[in-house]
């Protein structure tokens, strides 16, 4: 016969103190868990969803993977829209866009200056980055920018200096916000764009990084690699834009490693935690354990018992630290070297979370339990 | 003496059978380069190599050149059967290295730019070849090549060979 249900919540509420010290424990061990998933998740899915498998990126062979480094002629997309059939093309306009994409330092009027993310962009961008959508303001003119919604964050700065009409200053000179967009939580909403030829003329550039092309939906990128093989003097290469994102998935593979290496050392960390709170409260038990066994109990529904207050404890920290998760910590920008992105509190940073929880409620609650019921009753009877 | 028959028998079987499936790998490895119309049985007599051929062919020349397969760290293009050619000459990393791509000559790009030519496999009709190279012709990265066709040259320098023919070297 097991225990009743509620003789194990009683146990929990007669010593408040305890339980709520361990219930605060628990949910910061869970909460932790659930911020580095969150972490990952975020890292995973901005670098996922970046890539639009349509679009096929065109940029120096010799910058690797790395497109900031990249320049190639700013006759490439004339180039590559003459010679190669297959890029979406409607009512006359080529779905091609030029771009240069450079990180700088950019001040705010603040005077606080930080690393930022520049994408000089023309007209035909917006055919071609199709997640990107201008949710205020208007698109730039000569000296306007307009600010991803990430923005702030990648440069470290207050959102309100990022504000429709405030100035940004970078490759000196002024450049006023005239908008603000979002990306569908892709990497471009760490991005401040403004117009290409306003840029080469700010920078003195006259090359550009990368020509972004737009295929038909499952448009083979085959003769833009046959093209970029031949034309071997331009020394540049074919990317899908999906394949680009994957590779710098594989760059960031030891961080996301790591991040896993530490949702382990904070679950270990939760381990003890739980054990040493139910070894204390079964330690001040052991009477009542002995009488229990005396009266009838068996030692399997006694454990079962113990188990279960581990357990509720666990679940109740999963749901305070779920729920902190999901209301404040949900879409915070977090910083990275390629730009920044949200805190991802998705399905599965919540079922990792709160199942480690319960994991570690129940099998914190094993050892002591076990220790216990393993001794005599008559001893423990006598224990004071 | 009737269990020595069951077992003579018996060995003899196995041996049969495991005859039987050697002949069988051997065909199925050999087949994608055998039964390829674009595999030559023997190998041109007066063939040029890549860096010869990009100085001396001339547009629409019937050519035959010698190369190995890289220049880059995917030689090949995926869904045409088309890939690039290095002049034999060019040195890639030594095994020994331990470079995971040697076929992209990362120690010798400079030599790489003069070297290299785009192999385009083309039908009867002189249309491109759609597929993939490597299950076409059997080949794959430093695979060292003989292709037979017409060069195709442009104001920059850049030579592509239009193949109708392939003679692929044994070795690598």
């Amino acid at each position: 016969m097991l225990l009743p249900w509620e003789y194990g919540i009683r146990n929990l509420t007669r010593r408040p103190f305890r339980s709520g010290l361990t219930l605060a424990a628990l949910s910061i061990v869970v909460l932790l868990i659930i911020v580095v998933v969150g972490f990952i998740r975020g890292l995973e899915v901005s670098l996922a969803d970046s890539g639009d498998p349509d679009v096929v990126l065109i940029y120096s062979v010799t910058s690797g993977e790395n497109i900031e480094s990249s320049a190639i002629a700013a006759r490439t997309p004339g180039l590559l829209t003459s010679s190669v059939a297959g890029t979406v093309n409607r009512f006359g306009v080529t779905f091609a866009s030029p771009e240069i994409y450079l990180g700088t330092r950019i001040g705010n009027e603040n005077g606080a200056v930080g690393l930022g993310l520049i994408r000089a962009v023309t007209e035909t961008s917006p055919l071609v980055r199709r997640y990107v959508r201008l949710i205020e303001g208007k698109w730039p003119v000569r000296g306007e920018v307009i600010v991803g919604k990430l923005a702030a964050a990648k440069l470290g700065s207050d959102p309100g200096q990022l504000e429709i009409g405030k100035k940004l200053t970078f490759e000196g000179q002024d450049w006023t916000i005239s908008g603000r967009f979002v990306a569908e939580g892709t990497a471009f909403e760490s991005e401040i764009w403004c117009i290409l030829a306003d840029f080469q003329a700010a920078t003195m550039r006259q090359d550009i990084s990368l020509v972004a092309l737009l295929l038909p939906p499952q448009g083979s990128s085959s003769e833009l690699t046959l093209f970029c093989k031949e034309r071997t003097d331009l020394e540049l290469q074919a990317v899908r834009e999906t394949d680009y994102y994957a590779a710098l998935q594989q760059y960031y593979r030891p961080v996301r490693l790591l991040a896993w290496m530490v949702v382990l050392l904070v679950s270990g960390a939760g381990l003890f935690a739980g054990m040493n709170m139910m070894y204390g409260s079964v330690a001040g038990r052991i009477r009542e354990i002995a009488t229990l066994q005396t009266v009838g109990y068996r030692r399997r529904a006694i454990l079962m018992s113990l188990v279960q207050e581990g357990v509720v404890l666990a679940a109740a920290s999963s749901l305070l630290s779920g729920c902190i998760a999901l209301t404040l910590l949900n879409g915070h920008a977090v910083r990275f070297t390629m730009g920044a992105f949200a805190l991802r509190i998705d399905s599965f940073a919540l079922t990792i979370g709160c199942g480690a929880g319960l994991f570690l409620g129940a099998l914190g609650a094993l050892p002591p339990a076990i220790k216990a019921l393993r001794e005599s009753v008559a001893a423990s009877l006598k224990a004071i | 003496m009737k269990v020595l028959n069951i077992v003579v028998s018996g060995f003899c079987l196995v041996l049969l059978g495991c005859a039987e499936n050697d002949g069988k790998s051997q065909a199925n490895s050999a087949k994608p380069a055998a039964a390829s119309a674009f595999i030559l049985a023997f190998e041109p007599a007066d063939a040029v190599a890549v860096g010869v051929a990009r100085e001396n062919a001339e547009n629409d020349q019937s050519i035959a050149v010698v190369g190995r397969i890289g220049g880059s760290e995917k030689p090949f293009v995926d869904g045409i059967a088309a890939f690039t050619i290095v002049d034999l000459k060019v040195q890639y990393c030594a095994d020994e290295e331990g470079c995971p791509t040697p076929w992209d000559y990362c120690c010798h790009q400079d030599e790489v730019k003069t070297n290299i030519a785009t192999v385009k496999i083309i039908d009867e009709s002189g249309k491109l070849v759609s597929g993939d190279a490597r299950e076409l012709l059997g080949v794959k990265e430093l695979s060292e090549v003989v292709v037979q066709g017409t060069a195709k040259r442009d104001a920059q320098g850049n030579l592509s060979l239009a193949a109708s023919k392939v003679f692929v070297r044994a070795g690598k």
